[in-house]
């Protein structure tokens, strides 16, 4: 209670009418008696206030007060301080914003710590996919729990006519938005009874962005009508605008029922009437019925789990898999990026660790030569009787008014660098959406860290305020020379850390910007930018079943190619299914000429690919028009990982017909299998998959094989200038069918720029960082050198007097520079070497072929951080040179 | 005399046992109670009765005194009659504590 009480005295209304109460008491009581009866009353006010813990407290405001007077004095000092630790402390704050929005945030529902996410767990690995049946069954027969399920899905939208952008959609279950407990911000959201009729609920929902963004927040939305894959759907109602679903990152636009499935999703089959190839689309998640325990929920999903007809089907053997039935907390939601992205985060909390750590040395350095500047006053304290507990509580105050000043700008600076960042890593892909709105722990985290931070850079003035002696004080002169030429000072260490610590980060950003080139460099070089992307989706492309829907699609792919390839300046067109984007490969399951089974990639595509992509031929020929029909024998190209591999280096073109491949499953689950046929051989390319080692690739015609359709990737070699071309492509796709939206028109550049996105944010951030270092490297040495210089002015005047040459004079500063520098290339040069050992494991993720310890990257950022260092030491040198003895004579 | 160290709280809290009081009348009470033995500057009593508020035992309510001026005037509270007992005992303890050291030697200080 009295902690209370002391605690409201805080706040200063309280304090002010507690001052005022004890003041009127004190005048009514002097005037009940003598004056000479009551002794001192300012002291017994005094020493009531000391009871109340004012006095502390108002010894602090006054630290305060005077703390922030001192620093609007010095604004060069203040600013200077400021701005290096707000890019330190902003740069955390960002950092911990992002890992806080995608890990740790409650998801925006009712009740979210009572939400469960289902997977399916087989002995490797976890699915959160289900199909449809197994859902159905799940739901049917699960008692204790209620479940709900959504799908992930591009939605081909068209407002009036007019073919807008793909939109991310979700296909939701009838319970979906009733179990997360939305409520609707218009009109009304989906419910059970809009999911009965497969294909007979075209209505839709639409997120608080959608509306605002499309429709200008129409009042009279409920009731308007768009078309998504040219069927008419009735808009019925508004997500309220917090609402993103349950995974973290993304943001979908328009929701329908799962129902529609057929006439929305681009893929091959009616996934509501047949499980297809096991294709597990939906998502599941739910809630425990009140009063039954997660064991018993948990066990009733296990139970089904053994049922066989509830468990999936292998692909290529038609087996029955083994799996098991999980439930996790979906709390704070699903997220694909805490996998994609936790590798960056990793790595960028390191850096933006080190370069607060540089902004902390370097305001430490700075806060003393200030206090080194204030001896004097100190000295002046102490001798008038002030505590010394009193002057370090007055060192650590200033710091920490600092840190304070430079945290809440680092919060503004923080909000503003991860919505960049944000749209930095979302770039050239479907937009990451997040709410970066720093919310409590933020707060608390960036708090936190400016109080560590001011303790950190203020302890060390601190301490030397304490070691103060009040006769050297006096002296000053003395302590001046003793200063500059006393030993190791705190402020030369400070220096020497951020030299090393710069090194460290130097040397990262120098690997990461090394690994990015030569992942760039795989590939055709200058042809990147030759090469045109553009994604097209024509109407129909998800009807595989029905009867001539694929040959009508062969049909139009084939005239596209022949249209676009026909334009002056185009060399070759191709269609393929894949871009190193959105890299879909289906896998396929062979028999070796040996009898041993494999599983290979298998890409879909059209003839000249490889002349359009630029991968040379090794044997063999290019698919030709009698490879594109399904009756004629199945023709491969392979690569040459492919022979190396999975053929143990048997020529490719000599074991015709000894390799087989499963075509399908008969209803009864018996693999089909046929001979396969290989043509040709092409060189290894990385593209699509950019990182990894080349695995064995098997490439086949869109008839040929059997997987998904959907959007097709356009790619088209041209010899002019590609934005020219990029008009007649539109013109092209149009006049094959009006309503094909075209998604984006890109270089290959641009697309392997993007499909590089972690190691471009990794690599641009840290050398951005790095250059941050480097600055305030510079800022500090240039300080410590430029203070010392001014304090052995009268030393220096008397070494010119005495016949030193300018050159010696300016010679001795540089040296001292220097040695400083090169002490911290020594610290840092190990230190990078143990930090690259400790985080080899992450790195080796990131890096690709460069080793943490690679002897260039060491070597290049040496020499950037003397030859910058140097510049920095040189202009206090030269000030140095130009001292004219007798005014410094004159002055001391 | 000034009261012993530590006593001070005892007293003005007993004092306060016979109904409220404001501060000057409490420093009077005691120094009239004790026959005018204690005298309590008033520098020492505020304090004192600003730590006793704060810790519950006594409240203070500004009040219409006999003469027609407001002034503070403080009460023992529940918490701090439970206190006052408190602090009896250990005194009654202590000052018999304290008497039978001094007893034995009493002769020899007079002889």
């Amino acid at each position: 209670m009295m902690v209370w009480k002391r605690l409201a005295y805080l706040l200063p209304w309280r304090r002010r009418s507690a001052e005022r109460d004890m003041q009127e008491e004190l005048r009514s009581i002097a005037a009940m008696a003598e004056p000479r009866e009551l002794g001192n009353l300012t002291l017994a006010a005094e020493d009531a206030r000391a009871e109340w813990g004012w006095t502390r407290l108002e010894e602090v405001a006054q630290d305060i007060r005077y703390a922030v007077r001192g620093l609007v004095k010095q604004p060069g000092f203040t600013v200077t301080a400021v701005v290096s630790l707000a890019l330190g402390i902003g740069a955390n704050t960002a950092l911990f914003t992002l890992i806080n929005t995608v890990t740790w945030k409650m998801l925006p529902v009712r009740d979210p710590e009572h939400l469960l996410v289902l997977g399916q767990q087989d002995p490797t690995s976890v699915s959160n996919g289900f199909t449809y049946q197994q859902y159905q069954a799940i739901r049917d027969h699960t008692h204790s729990m209620d479940v709900a399920a959504y799908s992930r899905v591009p939605l081909n939208v068209s407002i009036e006519g007019s073919t807008e952008p793909t939109a991310e959609g979700q296909l939701v279950s009838g319970n979906y938005f009733s179990l997360l407990g939305v409520r609707p911000a218009r009109g009304r959201l989906l419910g059970p009874d809009d999911d009965r009729v497969p294909s007979g609920h075209p209505v839709a929902v639409i997120s608080d962005g959608y509306w605002k963004g499309q429709f200008a927040r129409d009042p009279e939305i409920v009731g308007r009508q768009l078309s998504l894959s040219g069927v008419p759907f009735t808009i019925v109602g508004v997500t309220p605008p917090e609402f993103f679903g349950v995974e973290v990152g993304t943001g979908p636009k328009i929701f329908v029922p799962v129902m529609v499935q057929p006439i929305v999703m681009p893929v091959s089959e009616n996934l509501l009437d047949h499980p297809g190839l096991y294709s597990t689309w939906l998502r599941t998640f739910g809630r425990v019925e009140p009063g039954v325990s997660l064991a018993k929920a948990s066990a009733q999903l296990n139970a089904l789990a053994k049922d066989a007809d509830w468990r999936p089907r292998n692909k290529f053997t038609g087996a029955r898999e083994d799996v098991k039935l999980v439930l996790r907390s979906a709390a704070t939601g699903l997220s694909d990026l805490r996998h994609q992205f936790s590798l960056p985060l990793f790595i960028l909390t390191g850096v933006v660790g080190i370069v607060l750590l540089i902004a902390c040395a370097n305001t430490g350095n700075l806060v003393l030569a200030r206090s080194a500047a204030r001896r004097p006053e100190f000295a002046l304290r102490l001798a008038l009787g002030a505590g010394r507990s009193r002057l370090i509580r007055q060192v650590l105050i200033e710091a920490l008014v600092l840190a304070g000043v430079a945290g809440a700008c680092g919060v503004g600076l923080a909000y503003w660098a991860t919505q960049g960042l944000v749209a930095y890593a979302s770039a050239g892909r479907s937009a990451i959406v997040l709410d970066v709105t720093p919310d409590l722990r933020v707060l608390a985290f960036t708090a936190a860290l400016s109080t560590l931070a001011g303790l950190l850079f203020g302890s060390v003035p601190a301490i030397r305020a304490s070691r103060l002696d009040i006769a050297l004080g006096g002296q000053r002169d003395l302590a001046r020379t003793r200063h500059a030429l006393g030993g190791p000072g705190p402020g030369k260490a400070l220096v020497v850390s951020q030299v090393a610590l710069s090194l460290v980060l130097l040397v990262g950003a120098g690997l990461f910007v090394r690994s990015l080139q030569n992942l760039n460099r795989q590939e055709t070089g200058s042809d990147q930018t030759r090469v045109l992307v553009v994604r097209v989706e024509p109407r129909g492309s998800d009807q595989r079943n029905a009867a001539g829907a694929t040959d009508r699609l062969d049909r139009i792919y084939r005239e596209l190619i022949e249209r676009v390839e026909r334009i002056p300046g185009v060399q070759s067109a191709s269609l393929a299914r894949t871009s190193s984007l959105t890299p879909i490969s289906f896998s396929s399951r062979l028999t070796r000429p040996s009898g041993a089974d494999a599983s290979v990639q298998t890409l879909m595509l059209y003839p000249r690919y490889f002349a359009t992509m630029g991968i040379p031929p090794v044997k063999g020929r290019d698919f030709g028009d009698n490879d594109l029909r399904s009756d004629s024998p199945l023709a491969v190209i392979v690569n040459e990982a492919f022979v190396r591999e999975t053929l143990n280096r048997q020529d490719p073109l000599g074991v015709q017909h000894r390799v087989t491949m499963v075509t399908g499953l008969s209803p009864q689950g018996v693999p089909h299998r046929q001979p396969v046929n290989i043509i040709g051989v092409v060189r290894d390319s990385r593209y699509p998959a950019l990182r990894d080692a080349t695995p064995p690739i098997m490439y086949q015609t869109f008839l040929q094989m059997r997987t998904g359709r959907g959007q097709m990737v356009l790619h088209v070699r041209v010899a002019g200038n590609p934005a020219e071309i990029v008009r007649q492509v539109r013109s092209a796709v149009q006049a094959i069918d009006k309503a094909v939206p075209m998604f984006e028109v890109h270089t290959l550049a641009d697309e392997v720029d993007a499909a590089l996105v972690r190691e471009r944010l990794i690599a641009t951030l840290s050398s951005a960082f790095g250059i941050v270092a480097l600055v305030l490297v510079c800022i500090g040495l240039y300080g410590l050198i430029a203070f010392t210089v001014s304090r052995r002015a009268a030393e220096i005047g008397i070494r010119i007097a005495l016949g030193a040459t300018r050159s010696d004079v300016g010679g001795l500063i540089a040296r001292q520079a220097l040695r400083l520098v090169l002490a911290g290339i020594a610290a840092g040069l190990p230190a990078a070497w143990i930090v690259g050992r400790l985080a080899s494991r992450q790195l080796s993720g990131v890096l690709f072929e460069l080793t943490p310890a690679d002897p260039i990257t060491m070597m290049a950022a040496t020499i950037l951080l003397v030859l910058v260092a140097m510049c920095a030491g040189a202009l206090p040198a030269r000030r140095a040179a130009r001292i004219d003895p007798i005014v410094a004579l004159r002055n001391e | 005399m000034e009261p012993l160290y530590g006593v001070l709280d005892m007293l003005v809290l007993r004092t306060l046992l016979f109904g409220p009081l404001h501060g000057y009348a409490i420093a009077r009470a005691i120094h009239d109670t004790s026959r005018e033995t204690l005298h309590i500057e008033f520098g020492s009593l505020y304090p004192a009765l600003k730590r006793l508020e704060l810790k519950g035992w006594i409240a203070a309510k500004w009040e219409m005194s006999e003469h027609k001026r407001r002034a503070k005037v403080y009460r023992l509270t529940p918490a701090g009659r439970t206190r006052l007992r408190q602090e009896k005992s250990e005194w009654a303890e202590f000052v018999s504590a304290v008497a039978r050291i001094m007893k034995p030697a009493a002769r020899e200080i007079d002889s």
